[in-house]
């Protein structure tokens, strides 16, 4: 919202010695953000106004003009100029040199200097109303035609800032900080505020006192929707255009200025706040009467747009047909024109909710529907009245009042809120004087008495429709405008409890990073929501998935039950720019409104999905050491629709199966257009894993004799897996690792060759050779008897 | 025969001095000590001697070749080490390439909050993303057709939408609706952070997001002076900035707390001197927070005239994008490892 300075000062005498920055500062702190503002005036520094003494012709230029004026200053200055309208004695605008115009009204503005024009010298340009940003003031009727201020009170040498009221600062205030505040949506409401921080008197608008027979009948429908209705009759309407001051006001608000009849109703609105409406009274046929819409009623607005209405829409209606949208926008047919000559001014209240339904399902916001929908109070319809009447009094003194109607449902009621003294001292961290906060509060228009340690504080209309009404609230008034920054920062006291503990979110970053800063995994995050081309791809049925009524796009609609589907997308993503990585995500999944799941997943891509599938499962038997939880195994149970069956394990501990590991199947791959790589995932929920209290691990003394490491190759069948290899071997050896595996070659088909590390040991002593043969002569022998196994260089 | 000795000792000493490398070592190695040197020529001559001559002579000759021995050998090593391991390397060619994985960014930045503010005894919180009209709004001071709800324009859960309160599910639009029930769980005093990503359904642009990652911040205690809520603050921004950061608290309207503040930091670039970044006001808006407001605690079952607290919510998002200056928050969710891997 705009604010313009020279109307707040209107209301308050604000001290001469503040600065603009100052006063920008002081109302951010306090009220609301100025988020910056503009010096009018400051575009038109050294353009004054200046007589026409003489015109003699250039005698160099059959076009240009040697003119002699009057700026005001003890001698006449010399311009030459090309201006088609010139006169002697004519008041016209004179750019000086250092002043900044604009060539024809285009680009950039251009400073003026003194020089000479085909011989003659020249102190300045008078200038045309686009030179100077005046166009819709002074209309040209050609380009060469310079502004004259016939019919002005102007004269020469006074700056033309001030005599068209362009000399003026304007704020711009962040409507968001402003949303809570009804009261701040017109200029006497900030001009209120400023006057509460400087503790200066605030002046009393005009009150509305005609006494006047009756107007128009006016029927309330829905007393729900409209708390007030007035009505007043106005005949000897004059079409004119308004002053230049009121304008350029407009103007400088973004108000377009249309006549006097309809600048009024927005001025007064960008006052106090309270839009008006003004209805040509030819239009209105028996009576205004304030009803909701039939449905499928329609309305043409004022700016053409055809509306179809629904029944909770409010209308104003006469008795015959609908007039306007209430509150939100006047309709086509009922509007002020030219040839008007009687109008029924409408100043009402309207509710907060239902205009603002309105204006959102319709998709009409105006300047009028966003001030009804912050809640206004009764009462400023008759600020609005006392304004608008004084200003037709004084603006258009054929105006005449002949009737008025004010129909009052319910009136915006007086709140009372008491507030303790001592909660307003601790809360505040401060101590208070009664007298301090009567004051204070009392500026904002708050009455305030004081007896048995409370402030009793009656709420003014203004501000009692919502936006106060608790003790916080009085407490947050008297802390803003005392200026949160004189509130010194207090330490809050610390108690000393016992420590925190929490296994859960310390595992859970453990494991991040685990994988990210020890196995080279890219932690990323993907959406909730997940594109159903992924979910097929990862086998998944959307039956069933919790789903969003209006998801991001059609395809994006259900909740992932599962982090895959994210991971298979990400795999796909990246393919294109690296040949093997890994990522993983940690994320919640849902499988239900009230059962939601913290997963972890990691994707290995790259080309050689044994390695990959070795290199999972390795990380697997890893982290429960690296992030402190219970071990776990891994066993064959279901097989996820993702994954190729036999290149998949599940992750099971004492509750059951929580997890999964497989490599990515060559249908999903193909349905997630993941074209060369292979890919590896893993899944488990993370609340499965048990978190160890502490570390668990028990101490082993080292051996007191050296072990001796031997290496063993064996052809089993392939069917014969490593892990009955190692059931077998590992209690005849101290530990056993596994090396390597070799088909082909003299390893007939069918069978493969194991090999893998065994360290021997003995607790009696150093193993002789003798010892350590015929300990692998017996691993030997029991590999062939019980797995059908040959050692080819065994004996 | 003696003479013949010290002859040899001589030559012997100025063969070793005149060694210069390994080659020249092995040839004075093999002149005097091979089976045809002549140390070996001499000791094999021994039993031809006079008998009385033989034990001198063994015992000098001897000696000769211990000392060729010994000196050899020393010298063997010197230019072994001199020679070192042979191997020529190009150490301009750059390191191997270790394969290295990295946190999300934003997740760093929770992190390092995390643990600013566990030192603090605070706790951490993690809530249900899946949430309900009761909890998003009802329960904290946003009545129906609040403006305020437009702000926040919610996912809801399809075949809930229709229906209200607490059978109209969403996901979380917020945190704080779920801070009330740890509040409700775990009673006051309480003190402990929220960190989690919330959902809007709006368009998505450079700057905004249909998720993104908030921290909420919240102390609730007896007659708390909203003065106090600065540790907070300061908390978090010298936590982000390596340093302490000048902070103002200005009135600011947010449903969910009163007094509301918008709580603005002295512009990193400029110093708060004024520049494009800031506006020229020398101050950035970095989040809003203030007094939870009454309602929000009295839906927590607390009594809002016997407690107060503080409460603050960052946008995470926004702090990493001026942390790296990172102009596009989309990339947060991109899954695109060109971008995440430059956080490692």
């Amino acid at each position: 919202m705009k604010v313009s300075l020279n109307w707040i000062k209107e209301f308050v005498d604000l001290p001469t010695d503040l600065s603009i920055q100052q006063l920008a500062y002081d109302l951010t702190m306090r009220t609301v953000e100025v988020e910056g503002f503009e010096d009018l005036g400051a575009s038109l520094d050294k353009i004054v106004v200046a007589k026409i003494e003489s015109v003699e012709p250039h005698p160099q230029a059959d076009r240009l003009r040697v003119v002699k004026v009057d700026a005001g200053e003890d001698e006449l200055c010399q311009v030459v100029c090309g201006g088609s309208n010139l006169e002697v004695g004519q008041m016209v605008v004179l750019a000086k040199p250092g002043s900044y115009v604009r060539w024809h009204g285009e680009g950039e503005p251009v400073e003026i200097k003194a020089s000479k024009l085909r011989g003659v010298p020249s102190a300045g340009m008078i200038c045309a109303s686009a030179e100077i940003g005046m166009e819709e003031l002074f209309p040209a009727k050609e380009e060469a035609e310079i502004v004259d201020l016939a019919g002005y009170d102007a004269t020469p040498g006074q700056p033309v800032s001030k005599l068209v009221g362009r000399d003026d600062i304007i704020f711009e205030i962040d409507n968001k900080s402003i949303t809570n505040r009804p009261d701040l949506w017109g200029h006497y409401g900030i001009a209120r505020e400023l006057a509460a921080i400087y503790d200066l008197p605030l002046k009393p608008l005009p009150e509305f006192k005609e006494q006047l027979p009756a107007g128009i009948s006016v029927e309330i429908e829905d007393d729900s929707r409209c708390a007030r209705y007035a009505a007043l009759s106005i005949e000897g309407i004059v079409n004119k255009p308004s002053p230049i001051w009121m304008r350029e006001r407009l103007a400088s608000l973004d108000v377009r200025p249309i006549n006097l009849m309809v600048d009024i109703t927005n001025y007064v609105m960008l006052c106090v706040g309270e839009p008006t409406h003004a209805f040509d009274a030819a239009h209105v046929e028996g009576g205004i009467v304030v009803r909701r819409a039939e449905a499928g009623e329609k309305l043409t607005l004022l700016n053409d747009e055809v509306v179809e209405l629904c029944d909770s829409d409010l209308l104003i209606a006469d008795k015959v047909k609908a007039l306007a949208l209430a509150g939100v926008m006047g309709g086509k047919l009922d509007s002020v024109l030219d040839d008007t000559q009687a109008v029924i001014l409408e100043v009402a209240n309207f509710d907060a909710i239902g205009t603002r339904r309105t204006a959102t399902r319709l998709g009409v916001r105006t300047e009028s529907s966003s001030r009804f929908e912050k809640a206004l109070d009764t009462q400023r319809v008759d600020q609005a009245l006392g304004m608008t009447v004084a200003l037709l009094k004084e603006l258009m003194p054929e105006a005449r009042f002949t009737g008025f109607t004010d129909v009052i449902k319910k009136e915006t009621q007086a709140l009372l809120v008491p507030v303790g003294k001592d909660y307003l001292e601790k809360r505040l961290g401060s101590t208070l004087e009664v007298d301090e906060v009567q004051a204070l509060l009392g500026r904002l228009g708050f009455e305030v008495t004081f007896a048995d340690g409370v402030f009793t504080c009656h709420v003014p209309s203004w501000r009692a429709t919502g936006d106060v009404s608790l003790p916080a609230d009085i407490l947050e008034e008297v802390a803003r405008i005392r200026g949160y920054e004189s509130f010194e920062f207090k330490p809050p006291v610390v108690a000393l409890e016992k420590a925190l503990h929490q296994p859960r979110v310390n595992m859970s970053q453990a494991i991040a990073r685990v994988l990210s800063e020890r196995l080279g995994m890219q932690e990323i995050f993907t959406y909730p929501w997940v594109e159903d081309r992924y979910l097929e791809a990862a086998g998944i049925e959307t039956e069933g998935l919790l789903k969003l009524a209006t998801p991001p796009s059609p395809e994006q609609a259900h909740l992932r039950p599962s982090l895959v589907p994210g991971l298979i997308d990400a795999v796909q993503l990246n393919q294109h720019h690296f040949e093997t990585f890994k990522v993983f995500e940690q994320g919640v999944v849902f499988h239900g409104l009230h059962d939601q799941r913290n997963y972890l997943a990691f994707a290995l891509a790259g080309e050689d999905a044994e390695k990959l599938l070795l290199e999972a499962k390795g990380v697997l038997q890893g982290l429960p050491r690296l992030v402190q939880c219970e071990p776990f195994d891994f066993v064959s149970d279901k097989v996820p629709g993702w994954a190729e069956p036999g290149l998949c394990l599940n992750l099971r501990n004492k509750d059951g199966v929580f997890g999964v590991m497989g490599a990515l199947s060559v249908r999903a791959k193909r349905l997630a257009a993941i074209k060369r790589l292979n890919v590896v995932i893993v899944e488990l929920n993370m609340d499965a894993l048990v978190p160890l209290p502490s570390r668990d691990n028990v101490y082993q003394a080292l051996p007191v004799y050296p072990l001796v490491a031997k290496d063993l190759s064996v052809i089993l069948d392939d069917q014969v897996t490593w892990a009955r290899v190692e059931a077998l071997v590992r209690p005849m050896v101290r530990d056993l690792a596994y090396l390597t595996e070799f088909r082909g070659g003299n390893v007939p088909e069918g069978k493969r060759s194991l090999s893998f590390r065994v360290w021997l040991g003995s607790n009696e002593g150093t193993m002789t050779a003798v010892d350590i043969d015929k300990r692998m002569v017996a691993i030997t022998r029991r590999l062939e008897k019980e797995l059908g196994g040959t050692v080819p260089d065994g004996k | 025969m003696l003479e013949k000795l010290e002859t040899l000792r001589h030559e012997a000493e100025a063969d070793l001095a005149g060694i210069t490398d390994m080659e020249a070592l092995q040839k004075v190695k093999h002149d005097w000590l091979s089976k045809n040197g002549k140390l070996t020529d001499i000791l094999k001559a021994i039993p031809t001697l006079p008998a009385e001559q033989r034990r001198p002579f063994g015992i000098g000759a001897n000696e000769i070749k211990t000392m060729l021995t010994e000196k050899l050998a020393s010298l063997e090593e010197v230019f072994i080490d001199q020679a070192g391991s042979g191997i020529k390397l190009d150490l301009t060619i750059p390191g191997f390439d270790i394969t290295q994985g990295g946190l999300h960014p934003t997740r760093q930045m929770r992190d390092d909050l995390n643990q600013a503010f566990m030192s603090l005894g605070f706790e951490i919180y993690h809530g249900a993303h899946i949430s309900t009209e009761q909890t998003a709004f009802d329960n904290l001071n946003f009545k129906p057709d609040h403006p305020a709800r437009e702000t926040m324009d919610t996912y809801w859960i399809a075949g809930t939408e229709d229906k209200s309160a607490d059978e109209r599910y969403c996901l979380r639009p917020h945190l704080t609706g779920a801070s009330v029930d740890y509040l409700k769980e775990h009673g006051a005093p309480a003190r402990f952070v929220y960190p989690g990503m919330v959902y809007r359904n709006e368009s998505t642009d450079p700057g905004h997001e249909r998720a993104f990652y908030q921290y909420e911040a919240l102390i609730v205690e007896k007659d708390f002076s909203f003065s106090s809520g600065r540790l907070l603050i300061d908390t978090i921004l010298e936590r982000v900035f390596g340093k302490p950061i000048e902070t103002r608290m200005r009135a600011g309207f947010f449903p969910f707390v009163e007094p509301g503040f918008e709580i603005d930091m002295r512009c990193q670039v400029c110093g708060g001197k004024g520049c494009g970044v800031c506006k020229y006001v020398g101050w950035i808006e970095i989040m809003p927070g203030g007094v939870p407001h009454p309602n929000v605690l009295l839906a927590a079952g607390l009594d809002p005239m016997e407690w107060s607290g503080f409460y603050i919510n960052i946008g995470l998002d926004r702090l990493v994008m001026m942390r790296y200056g990172i102009d596009d928050v989309r990339l947060f969710h991109s899954a695109d490892l060109r971008f995440l891997g430059q956080f490692k």
